[in-house]
């Protein structure tokens, strides 16, 4: 690592501190792992596994639930007004004439009067 | 590497055979980083399998075979971390569990047993996990990635995907933090060993 200007009166305890660390890091090999290692991590794994199963079931019977649950709710709310609503009377047609009770198509000729 | 790419590309199709070599291969050298990173031999299993569980999990969102090596270390970093997170909250309620004295006793009582080398090892690890404990959880874990188990700033700058420079403001300034605890702790026992010196005679 380089090394500030304004820390060279401090080159001793660098010093110090990197022989420290290079004893430390002499001081702790890599560990053996111990038997039981894999074996642990494997059943960790299908635990997770299992875990995140059981999450998605979970989940997917919540989502099923809330869209049986909103179908009703809309079957309930909208089929009453469905059949409530008016029916039409009149035809396109006739509302048409009713706004424009003095204009007229000439059969003849064509012409709007 | 230690494994070849064709390997991890099985791996990461789903292949658990190929998942189990890959972690047979690795794991001495990630149990070995994580018991200098936690500083606690008991737990080192225990982080390692978290490490290898998250990689598990983790792997089909590796890019390509070759930062497969800065992802497993950051995966370490990562599970480090969070052990050390916990571990400072768990700390300060067992630390109030035991008396100082029955601390003393109990050290002095394992110490009797040990062979003069390893407790002179156990004498520098104590005192680098005194010296560690005094900065943050992150400072300790990048001093440590650099300083102890030699990483390049180039196989950093991939870990923590920051830039060359950011990276190195961050060390440098990690560093400066320890050298301060470093000198501090040094002066205090040369003061308390003069002291004793003096009292002696």
């Amino acid at each position: 690592m380089n090394r500030m200007p304004e820390n060279e009166p401090n080159a001793k305890w660098d010093a110090a501190l990197d022989k420290m660390f290079a004893e430390f890091r002499a001081a702790t090999p890599d560990p053996e792992p111990g038997a039981d290692f894999m074996p642990g991590l494997w059943r960790r794994i299908e635990a997770r596994r299992a875990n995140n199963l059981w999450i998605f079931r979970r989940l997917a019977q919540v989502c099923v639930g809330a869209t049986l649950a909103l179908t009703l709710l809309m079957g309930a709310v909208l089929i009453p007004r469905l059949e409530k609503a008016p029916a039409y009377t009149t035809s396109y047609v006739d509302e048409l004439a009713a706004d424009h009770p003095n204009t007229y198509v000439d059969v003849f000729t064509g012409d709007i009067k | 590497m230690l494994v070849d790419f064709e390997l991890i590309e099985r791996a990461r199709s789903g292949d658990d055979g190929a998942f189990n070599q890959v972690v047979q291969a690795y794991r001495k050298r990630i149990l070995g980083t994580i018991a200098r990173l936690i500083g606690r031999p008991e737990d080192v299993e225990d982080v390692g399998q978290e490490v290898f569980l998250r990689l598990y999990y983790s792997l089909d969102q590796l890019r390509t075979s070759e930062v497969f090596e800065p992802w497993l270390y950051r995966l370490t970093v990562n599970a480090a971390y969070d052990y050390l997170r916990r571990q400072r909250r768990r700390q300060e309620s067992r630390m109030s569990d035991l008396s100082e004295q029955q601390v003393m006793l109990a050290d002095a009582a394992a110490g009797g047993k040990r062979s003069e080398e390893e407790q002179r090892r156990t004498r520098i690890r104590e005192r680098v996990e005194a010296l560690l404990g005094k900065v943050s959880e992150e400072d300790r874990i990048l001093l440590m990635l650099k300083e102890v188990e030699g990483l390049s700033l180039k196989e950093l700058e991939k870990i923590y995907r920051v830039n060359e420079n950011a990276l190195k403001v961050r060390l440098f300034r990690a560093r400066q933090r320890v050298l301060k605890a470093f000198e501090a702790e040094s002066e205090s026992e040369a003061g308390s060993a003069g002291r004793t010196n003096a009292g002696a005679k």
